[in-house]
């Protein structure tokens, strides 16, 4: 599935409506508060695309209101902000040292024969590999399975998508009328 | 009733999670109705007719699991289970239709997955024999033990089950038969499925077969695409220092309408391009349709995740046009 054009227009909108809260500020602001500004509107856009539904786009809002909850309260209406915001994530995120440890001392208790050892070393790397997407895609911590984060990375990736879509258009725009 | 109860919990924890694949019986050695691990619930309509219908004529056949569902069935039951938005609800449907082309290449599909699924079919594999014997009659009583103790319960999945609250499964010829380890097969199914999708989606992992390096894909690309975000932001924060981007203006410059092939080394004039392959639904006379492909080339940013992002649209638009010639 590619980003739609009604996908594009609604983030344009919504992007939209995040800096309008911004341009009152913005006499002398420096060239890294604008980005931020731009930055933190567009990915509410895009989270709010989602309107709740997905774990990533509740994740990102949460972070982003870390930063600016004023933005994030103004950008979302007004009661669904206040159920994002104060929200609790999900699940608590388990000491993995003492996971680990426990899990290596049970481990040297098995005996284990050439094929299975094979079969746990790449199981171990899937799941080096699951938990680095866990760190890329928002909220990743709180995912329980693995079904669901590689659902949500589906449906993030798509955002990305729209999200650069349409800031790239919108840059390619501005620099022309720049230019001119 | 014990049993049941069991196995019920585990298929809730299945269709919590996201889709349900409702599983094809090829066809049985006897009649039998019920098997290893889940019961549906669609008893009531079935009765405790024998499942004649889905099954082919007599014989000793290899029977399968895994086949995947009627469309119908799984799109009646996912907006229940899960309320959707567009986003979501449109990549099921087009689940659905891509899964359902695939009901006869299960097999294959399952030869193709991971190198872990690999490894432990090879495992498999070496114990068939006996295993098939065992598994054999491992149903065999089951399902006498079964027919005894539910004989209202229907082990069929049918067209008419669409609020099946189980999952029924029949395990392969050589594979385990206990609910744990076909629980886990239903769930790594799952996983591959989704996984075929994330190739669809990250441009340049067609020749990618394994899970892990697949997975590095995904990263790399997600990666990628935020690390373009930030550099689009900074971009634009430099170039409007007013962050007044008109968008009446940007509608109103001219596009051009040009299929977007695939050109590395043009430079393509730095104003809006049309792909023919988009939906033509305009907002306003002069909306613009955004194309992915984008030849940005006046700036003198030599930022590396710049090129990143250029090749990776110069993919987009092969993908893209690969979409649009889908219809989507």
């Amino acid at each position: 599935m590619q980003p739609t054009s009604s996908m594009k227009e609604e983030f344009l909108k919504k992007w939209q409506m995040g800096l309008q809260i911004y341009r009152p500020l913005i006499d002398n602001t420096s060239v890294s508060e604008r980005r931020k500004a731009i930055k933190l509107s567009a990915d509410v856009a895009m989270a709010s695309l989602r309107k709740g539904t997905t774990c990533w786009s509740r994740a990102l809002i949460q972070k982003t209101a870390t930063e600016d909850n004023f933005l994030v309260r103004q950008m979302l209406s007004g009661i669904k902000a206040e159920t994002l915001i104060n929200k609790k994530l999900p699940k608590v995120m388990c000491h993995r040292k003492i996971v680990r440890r426990s899990k290596m001392i049970l481990r040297r208790r098995q005996s284990r024969s050439a094929i299975e050892e094979v079969a746990a070393k790449a199981r171990k790397l899937i799941k080096k590999k699951t938990q680095g997407l866990r760190n890329v895609v928002p909220g990743g911590e709180f995912m329980s399975n693995d079904v669901l984060l590689i659902q949500e990375t589906l449906d993030y990736i798509v955002s990305l998508q729209t999200q650069v879509n349409v800031m790239r258009s919108i840059v390619d725009a501005a620099e022309a009328g720049s230019e001119r | 009733m014990m049993m049941m109860n069991g196995e019920a919990t585990e298929a809730e924890l299945f269709l919590n999670c996201a889709d349900m694949s409702v599983l094809e019986r090829q066809r049985a050695q006897l009649n039998y109705h019920h098997l290893p691990g889940f019961f549906s619930n669609s008893s009531t309509i079935n009765g405790g007719e024998i499942d004649d219908g889905f099954l082919a004529s007599a014989g000793l056949d290899l029977p399968e699991i895994y086949g995947e569902v009627h469309g119908d069935a799984r799109i009646s039951v996912s907006p229940g289970n899960i309320t959707n938005e567009s986003g979501n609800s449109k990549k099921r449907k087009f689940g659905c239709v891509d899964t359902e082309t695939k009901v006869f290449n299960e097999k294959k599909k399952m030869m193709m997955m991971d190198r872990e699924v690999e490894v432990e079919e090879e495992e498999e594999k070496s114990k068939i024999t006996e295993q098939s014997t065992k598994s054999i009659m491992k149903m065999k009583n089951k399902a006498k033990k079964e027919q005894n103790s539910c004989s209202n319960d229907s082990s069929k999945v049918t067209k008419d089950s669409q609020r099946t609250d189980y999952i029924h499964v029949r395990a392969r010829r050589g594979q385990a038969t206990d609910s744990h380890s076909i629980a886990e097969r239903a769930r790594r199914e799952k996983i591959s499925e989704r996984m075929k999708f994330l190739q669809d989606l990250v441009p340049g992992c067609e020749k990618i077969t394994g899970k892990a390096g697949m997975l590095d894909e995904i990263i790399n690309y997600v990666q990628s695409l935020q690390r373009q975000v930030e550099f689009l932001s900074m971009k634009l924060a430099t170039v409007s220092p007013r962050l007044d981007f008109n968008i009446d203006d940007i509608f109103a410059k001219e596009v051009v309408s040009a299929p977007m092939m695939n050109l590395p080394n043009s430079v393509m004039p730095p104003h809006m391009m049309v792909n023919s392959g988009y939906p033509h639904d305009m907002v306003n006379s002069g909306y613009v349709h955004f194309n992915p492909m984008q030849q940005v080339v006046t700036s003198s940013d030599p930022l590396a995740c710049f090129n990143n992002g250029q090749s990776a649209t110069m993919w987009d638009s092969d993908v893209q046009n690969l979409y649009s010639s889908l219809g989507v």
